[in-house]
């Protein structure tokens, strides 16, 4: 369900109780030990070996991060979120999206070159922005293509490789006829 | 044969991931001068990615001693992670991403970053992180763990398979949807047979009333000039006769009608209701894990309509499909036998029959599904509308749900639309076309009887043929049509009877009339998502008759340890025994028949309470059951309702309070008289005071019985034998309640909180 922008609901007695902001004044963000991330938090403590998680991560790419670390007893925790990336200096800006990198791994697919159906799975044969053309296979199932945004699709392959399609309608006509005779879900 | 889905690679694919004893040949160089032997290297791995995502060749070497990453190809040829002493790492683990992961490996409390690689090589690098950690620890290598026979493609052919571990379907040789629905008939061979002899013998029929009145015309009513005319009353008497077999032979064709369509009406209707059977036995037995990944609304359009369309398969293929070939054959041969040139004619508009196919599979058949996936989509709507209505009202969204439902009802609307909208323009223009062909044989056919090559009657019989030819093609090119709905609803059926059952019955299952009630996790590792573990390495014993107390936050995997007992899900390592059996050699009714399980969120059915309390005793006489509700402390309410015993819950047992819904939850599993009863805050909607008199009835029943009681509130289970402490996937602590508080950990720290908040409420 989509939550339109203009009527952000904003309790501000949650406020306190709800995430930690990180922002340039109270987070020291660098890199450290094995070229990991640290990130010192005033009146806090100095944590190790950070990375980033987007919390929206198809329609904020640049806000709304999550800084996260894993503690003694090898717990994800989450540090504090951080709201704009860009209220932080460049070079935190660059190990941010750095370890971002690290986190996402899709192929864009730009062309559907043919989809055939064999034993239940697809067989696509696809140019991706990232890697060129490229095939794959996907088990012919709903839970393996499931909506992007509201126009796209993300298919997982056989082996939960994911490949986005970030709006259907821009594929070329006959390329999207091919799609949607078979993930027409 | 296509590439598989590691078209990714950079390298060769000639080069295997995995190089056993000696050094990676593209790294030999690098490695040597970092001091790496052949003979002190225990494995190398292939990663496929850069840490920034890019394509790379990157290899991980496992030595005896120590551990080293090296970047072959790619923007960072020539980069080194490590090496890294094995004595320093304290730890490895595959750290799984979104859409990648990283082998990781703990240094100094911070996990560093070996090797990234694409979920591709999930599986190989999941089991490199076991046997690094193996290592570490100093417990032997087994030397195969690694070269294992992988368990998501087929080892012969790479294929993808439907499940862990299942068959390869390409190499079992597939089916296709039509012969596997020829082989849903296979039973009906003798009544199939009869349906195709009477085919025939209508089909002759049919053939018959063109040919008797061509003799009318050229005998009776229009001799060619030059052949002699019969005398009046002959000519009269040989008009009865043949309208005599005219009539002879559709009143015949008229029989033989309702006769095959009575019988292809019973088998149809006999194969869906095997099929929805067959349907509705596997939807009970696919595991719970597969209703996690589908909707109710999709699973239940497939069982009440897709279904429906093997009835039409029957129907089509004896009076749509194999009468209509059968019919364009037999006509085909008497206007080729009777003047092959005309004949010749007829075939003229065939190839715009072809166009016309090719244009219908193209343009017109993707549309089915978006009707299908519309009905679905709103089916789904409806239903969890429906499920969730107070929910609606309570938020008061009642105009967002509708405004929703709109939005998928104009979907449906559109599909329909588009769907009608187009075979309503595409099958007029091919009337159109046939019609063609006509006007061409009224002609052709006409000029050569006014030339005399022909006679009238020949015409005549012609067109009577070819009015009766074009019907069964236009016929057979809608008849893809229809093909296209069968086949989509058709792999929609199979799909679901194909689905692998996750967690499978051994054929050679163990019967185990009586059970004991002895319970044995042996380092059990589980997770839903196989490459992150939930429960890691849980080893507990329980003996018959205990009862045992599980406690830990919400999340820890509590209900997951439950969920293995009762063999939901199989773990991905370890065994758990009841009575000394693995559960997974256990016949599954035995093990489900002596257990009882009580959920946090109890279900009950659309029936009466009494009913809802005999569910897993149908037998179980009124006396009991109100014994049963006494014990669970449900009686008095139950007693309070107008219609006591009697009273109808309705859906999910709306009417009751979440604490009354669970005492009859509870009624019914003590009714079941389980050796094992399983209780996952069963009692955490009641308040304390019914929760003690629960406990106290609970301690009485209990008695001789295996009970495992998960709880939130700890005072429930201070006269637990055993109370065990599960905090993210292990148990941290064991012992009797007071063992535990002298113990002053994790337990303690809870009892303290909880009594505090008592306090509080006090
Ligand atoms: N069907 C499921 N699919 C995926 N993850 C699940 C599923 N059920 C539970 N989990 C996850 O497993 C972990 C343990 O859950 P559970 O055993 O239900 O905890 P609890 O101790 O509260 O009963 C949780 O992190 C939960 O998110
Ligand atoms: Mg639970």
């Amino acid at each position: 369900m989509s939550v339109p922008e203009t009527t952000l609901f904003d309790d501000q007695r949650l406020v306190g109780m709800g995430v930690r902001l990180l922002t340039p004044e109270n987070a020291n963000i660098f890199e450290g030990t094995f070229s990991l991330l640290h990130c010192a938090v005033k009146d806090d403590t100095l944590y190790r070996g950070v990375f980033a998680v987007l919390m929206f991560p198809i329609r904020h790419t640049d806000r709304f991060i999550s800084l996260r670390y894993t503690d003694a007893d090898d717990k994800e925790k989450e540090i504090g979120i951080i709201d704009e990336l860009s209220a932080f200096p460049a070079e935190v800006q660059r190990l941010i999206r750095n370890t971002l990198v690290k986190h996402y791994y899709e192929q864009t697919l730009t062309r559907i070159y043919s989809v055939e159906n064999q034993f239940g799975l697809l067989f696509f044969d696809v140019e991706t922005q990232q890697l060129g053309r490229l095939q794959f296979v996907m088990p012919w199932r709903g839970d393996r293509a499931e909506d992007f945004g509201t126009n796209g699709k993300t298919l997982l392959d056989a082996f939960d490789n994911r490949y986005i399609i970030p709006d259907i309608a821009e594929l070329p006509t006959a390329d999207r006829n091919a799609f949607t005779s078979y993930i027409y879900w | 044969m296509k590439r598989m889905a590691t078209g990714r690679d950079a390298a060769p694919a000639s080069v295997p991931n995995l190089v056993f004893h000696r050094l990676p040949d593209a790294v030999r160089d690098q490695a040597e001068k970092l001091g790496f032997k052949d003979d002190e290297m225990f494995f190398g791995v292939r990663g496929d990615l850069d840490a920034d995502g890019s394509a790379a060749e990157v290899w991980t070497l496992v030595a005896k001693t120590r551990v080293v990453s090296i970047v072959v190809s790619g923007a960072r040829a020539g980069a080194v992670t490590g090496p890294f002493e094995l004595s320093a790492i304290q730890k490895a683990r595959a750290a799984q991403n979104v859409g990648s992961a990283f082998l990781q490996l703990k240094i100094d409390g911070l996990y560093v970053d070996m090797a990234r690689y694409s979920n591709s090589h999930r599986e190989l690098f999941g089991r490199v992180a076991r046997q690094i950690d193996r290592q570490v620890e100093g417990r032997p290598l087994p030397e195969n763990a690694l070269s294992l026979p992988s368990e998501m493609q087929c080892v012969k052919c790479g294929l993808p398979l439907p499940g862990r571990g299942a068959e390869c379907p390409r190499c079992l040789g597939g089916h296709g949807i039509f012969a596997r629905t020829l082989g849903l008939m296979r039973p009906y061979w003798v009544s199939i047979l009869l349906l195709l002899t009477l085919m025939v013998a209508g089909v002759c029929l049919d053939l018959l009333p063109p040919l008797l009145q061509r003799t009318m015309v050229d005998k009776v009513l229009n001799p060619p000039a030059g052949t002699q005319l019969l005398p009046q009353h002959e000519a009269l008497r040989a008009l009865l006769l043949i309208l005599l077999g005219i009539v002879g032979a559709s009143g015949g064709r008229c029989l033989l009608n309702i006769f095959i369509g009575r019988m292809t009406s019973i088998i149809g209707t006999r194969i869906t209701k095997e099929l929805r059977e067959k349907l509705q036995a596997k939807l009970i037995s696919l595991a719970v894990d597969y209703y996690n990944r589908h909707s109710v609304g999709s699973l239940m359009s497939r069982v009440l309509y897709d279904v429906d369309y093997f009835q039409g398969f029957v129907t089509q293929v004896a009076q749509g499909f194999l009468l209509n070939v059968m019919l364009v054959l037999g006509i085909g041969g008497m206007l080729f036998y009777m003047n092959w040139k005309l004949a010749l004619l007829v075939l003229l508009p065939v190839p715009f029959v072809i166009i016309g196919t090719t244009f219908f599979w193209r343009h017109i058949y993707p549309r089915y599904y978006k009707v299908w996936d519309s009905q679905s989509k709103t089916a789904q709507l409806l239903s969890g509308l429906l499920a969730g209505i107070r929910l609606v009202k309570a938020f008061g969204q009642e105009d967002r749900e509708q405004k929703r439902f709109s939005g998928a009802a104009a979907y449906l609307q559109d599909s329909r639309r588009s769907l009608e909208t187009s075979m309503a323009t595409f099958n007029p223009i091919m009337g159109f076309v046939f019609g063609l062909g006509g006007l061409i044989i009224w002609y052709a056919g006409g000029s050569q009887v006014l030339q005399a090559h022909i006679t009238l009657g020949t015409l005549m019989a012609f067109i009577g043929y070819l009015g009766m030819f074009y019907g069964p093609i236009s016929a057979l090119s809608m008849f893809s049509s229809w093909v296209t709905g069968f086949l989509s609803a058709g792999q929609r059926v199979f799909e679901v009877l194909d689905a692998t059952v996750v967690v499978t019955e051994d054929p050679k299952a163990v019967r185990v009339p009586a059970m004991q009630g002895r319970i044995e996790f042996q380092n059990v590792t589980f997770g839903y998502d196989p490459y992150t573990p939930v429960l890691k390495n849980v080893s507990l014993t329980i003996e018959p008759g205990q009862f045992i107390g599980v406690v830990g936050k919400s999340g820890s995997g509590k209900t997951t340890l439950v969920n293995l007992l009762c063999r939901f899900y199989d773990p991905q390592e370890g065994h758990i025994l009841v009575d000394g059996v693995d559960v997974r050699q256990m016949n599954q009714q035995d093990l489900h028949r002596h257990m009882a399980l009580v959920l946090q969120e109890p279900f009950l059915f659309r029936a009466t309470i009494a009913e809802n309390i005999a569910y897993g005793r149908p037998d179980a006489s009124r006396l009991a059951i109100m014994n049963a509700a006494r014990a669970a402390n449900a009686h008095d309410f139950i007693a309070r309702r107008p219609a006591a015993y009697d009273t109808k819950l309705g859906e999910q047992g709306a009417g009751l309070s979440g604490g009354e819904r669970q005492r009859i939850s509870i009624a019914r599993a003590l009714l079941c008289d389980p050796k094992v009863l399983i209780l996952d805050e069963a009692t955490s909607s009641v308040d304390t005071e019914s929760e003690q008199e629960i406990q106290k009835a609970l301690v009485k029943l209990c008695k001789g019985r295996t009970t495992i009681a998960i709880a939130h509130r700890l005072s429930t289970l201070k006269n637990a034998d055993h109370i065990h402490v599960v905090e993210d996937g292990k148990i941290i602590e064991s012992g009797t309640h007071e063992a535990l508080l002298t113990l002053k950990g994790v337990y303690h720290k809870l009892v303290m909180i909880q009594t505090e908040l008592t306090r509080l409420e006090g």
